[in-house]
């Protein structure tokens, strides 16, 4: 098999970024996040392979905060697209984990089918090589495997797996991932290692049957009392690596202007104002529970599973202490009255 | 505290067995030992969840919001900090002082549950061991100072000055230096506006930066809107901000916030003090910079 030992990782990560943009999870002033090889001061900022995962997701790199997608000009009362910005650069993401890349997997079915090609996410999708890794020691929070995702096996184009001081077990699983391979193959040792015993989950929780049930519950008096803290901060969405909603807006001068997109959440009231000054959602109850429907239900009954990947993400940062691990059980034990 | 847990449970249980009020504020118990967060206590029943502890550090002043447009009399428990957030709502009229019960906390400083939870979440580096929250070595007035009935033996105010000699450092900075500063802070906020949702002085209806027409400030996730995102924040909190911290402590990319708001409280107060936003209420008292008079003595104001 396939080595790749741990003083050849920067020397890897040299490389790919010559012919790439490569994310990597990094330390950056008291956060964490994938961020461009490239763009790393190595005094201040670690590679973070080791611990478990980083707090900003990898969800940027496909569907970037704010993207711009094309210029106009106008001339009388016609408006004109003078460039669209749709950029296939190639792009790596190195080392993420199970979780995430079951977040990408959500984001190609958004935005890749059921008869819709996003061109701009097609753009950057289709160049990107993803390069996973396997956990093998579960945070406290994490509870991915609950929610379908196996830690072990990554959905992506490489695995690699940790096995201590003796290096990376490299294994290549597309066609994508053995072009990168061969690219690098100079780079890695041909050796047998042992793959870590995995260790058990700290967080447990029974998904099975709560998309279901929920489908029942939309009037259920639970969604007053879960939501009664909830601050509607939003940045539950933000850290999310599968929330993928967002609002197309523009900026005009003259007869000049672009159209970009930027990241909306549905914890906010501005999402579902309406032109008239209605708004569906008009507390905070109808947004906390819109998040938790669509994350446990709605996408369930759209692709086949939930739209929370069980990355924890969400627990650690909300400032009221909401756990969605709660929310799961709370739905479970609920009464509904037929 | 255990003591003054116990007493909270029960005057939030006779407020609402006796009818006094119709909704109590205060905090419970979650997953964890660090893991205090926000109640909503709707019956004495309810208020056996109660606890108040260490890590009760949230600004429940700021939950009022929820309620103001009702009739319903609210129970709150506040510490110095949230006290003055209190006394905001009123100053702005978001709520009349007879719908309140205010049971005041003297605070012996808290701690951060943010802190534990992502120390030990695995996604973080370099999380102090320490989870004394960064607001509470700043504090100046750990006393309620509004309420109706106190809880707890006075404590003394405890201001480090860490906070004061760094904004003197910025002072110092030339203006390109001091640029750069605030650019590469802002450079990492992700426009969550979380630092607003948190804020009991941010209750403007309408937030100007939902507005959308016009949209006086743009999405966009750069450093023009970032840096105006921030601008107007600060012109905002301008004698205003009661200090409470909270904005800071929820940022999610750890942008320092309370730099700002107190250089604006320390600059409100050499400009049009002696001044401080949210230490005194009395019937119809106003924050500074909120009046509007025909002789204002700056034209700027006309
Ligand atoms: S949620 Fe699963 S895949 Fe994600 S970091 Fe935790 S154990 Fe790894
Ligand atoms: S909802 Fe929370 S746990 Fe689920 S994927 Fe999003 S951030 Fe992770
Ligand atoms: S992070 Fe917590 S308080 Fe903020 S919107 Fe999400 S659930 Fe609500
Ligand atoms: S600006 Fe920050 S410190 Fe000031 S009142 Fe608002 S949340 Fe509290
Ligand atoms: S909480 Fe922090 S990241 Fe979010 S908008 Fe405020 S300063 Fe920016």
């Amino acid at each position: 098999m396939k080595i790749l030992s741990k003083d050849k990782v920067e020397r890897v990560l040299d490389k790919l970024a010559e012919s790439a943009e490569v994310f990597v999870p990094l330390s950056r002033a008291n956060s964490s996040g994938f961020y461009s090889w490239k763009t790393r001061n190595p005094e201040k900022e670690q590679l973070m392979l080791e611990t478990l995962n980083v707090y900003l997701s990898p969800k940027n790199v496909g569907f970037p905060q704010t993207e711009k997608m094309y210029s106009i000009i106008q001339s009388g009362t016609e408006a004109q697209i003078k460039e669209t910005f749709e950029d296939s650069s190639p792009r790596i993401i190195f080392g993420l984990r199970a979780c995430d890349a079951r977040a990408i997997r959500c984001l190609d079915d958004v935005f890749l089918t059921r008869g819709y090609e996003d061109s701009f996410y097609k753009a950057r999708r289709d160049n990107m090589v993803l390069i996973g890794q396997a956990c093998y020691e579960p945070g406290p929070n994490c509870f991915c495997q609950a929610m379908g995702v196996d830690p072990l096996e990554p959905e992506v184009d490489i695995v690699i797996r940790d096995c201590g001081d003796k290096g990376y077990i490299w294994e290549t699983k597309t066609p994508k991932g053995e072009e990168l391979t061969t690219s690098i193959s100079n780079l890695l040792e041909e050796k047998e290692l042992k793959a870590p015993e995995a260790k058990a989950f700290q967080t447990q929780v029974d998904y099975e049957g709560v998309a279901e049930k929920l489908k029942g519950m939309f009037e259920h008096p639970i969604w007053e009392d879960l939501s009664s803290n909830c601050q509607n901060c939003g940045i539950c969405t933000y850290v999310c690596p599968s929330c993928h909603c967002f609002d197309i807006q523009v900026k005009s001068w003259g007869e000049e202007g672009y159209r970009f997109r930027c990241w909306d959440s549905c914890m906010y009231g501005e999402y579902t104002a309406e032109a008239g000054g209605g708004n569906p959602r008009p507390t905070t109850k109808e947004r906390f529970r819109n998040r938790f429907l669509h994350k446990l239900e709605f996408f369930s009954e759209r692709y086949g599973y939930p739209l929370c990947t069980g990355c924890g993400r969400c627990i650690v940062a909300c400032p009221t202490g909401i756990n969605i691990v709660n929310i799961i059980n709370e739905v479970k034990e609920a009464s509904v009255d037929v | 505290m255990k003591e003054i847990s116990k007493k909270v449970k029960e005057i939030a249980s006779r407020l609402l067995s006796e009818g006094q009020v119709d909704v109590f504020l205060a905090w419970e118990k979650g997953n964890q030992d660090y893991l205090t967060r926000p109640l909503v206590v709707r019956s004495a029943e309810e208020a056996e969840r109660i606890v108040f502890d260490e890590y009760s550090i949230h600004n429940l002043s700021n939950y009022l919001l929820k309620f103001r447009d009702g009739n319903e009399k609210v129970g709150l428990v506040v510490k110095g900090c949230d006290s003055r957030g209190v006394i905001r709502l009123l100053e702005d009229n978001q709520f009349s002082r007879d719908r309140l019960y205010i049971v005041g906390v003297c605070c012996p400083g808290m701690k951060d549950p943010l802190k534990a939870i992502k120390r030990n979440s695995g996604l973080l580096q370099n999380i102090p061991d320490d989870d004394k929250a960064d607001k509470c070595s700043n504090c100046a007035y750990p006393n309620p100072l509004i309420y109706d009935e106190l809880l707890g033996s006075e404590q003394e105010p405890n201001v480090k000055g860490e906070r004061q000699a760094k904004i003197q450092e910025i002072e110092n900075m030339s203006p390109d230096e001091r640029y750069e500063f605030f650019r590469e802070n802002f450079e990492r906020c992700i426009r969550c506006y979380a630092c607003r949702q948190a804020c009991v002085a941010c209750n403007c209806r309408v937030c100007i930066f939902d507005e959308m027409r016009p949209q006086w400030v743009g999405r966009e996730n750069n450093e023009t809107d970032n840096m105006m995102y921030h601008l107007v924040r600060a012109y905002h909190m301008a004698g205003r901000c009661v200090e409470c911290g909270e904005c800071e402590r929820v940022c999610p990319v750890d942008i320092p916030l309370m730099l700002i708001n107190s250089k604006l409280a320390k600059d409100a107060n050499e400009f049009f003090g002696p001044y401080e936003a949210g230490i005194k209420y009395e019937e119809g008292s106003k924050p500074a910079l909120s009046v509007y008079r025909l002789d204002d003595p700056d034209e700027g104001f006309m």
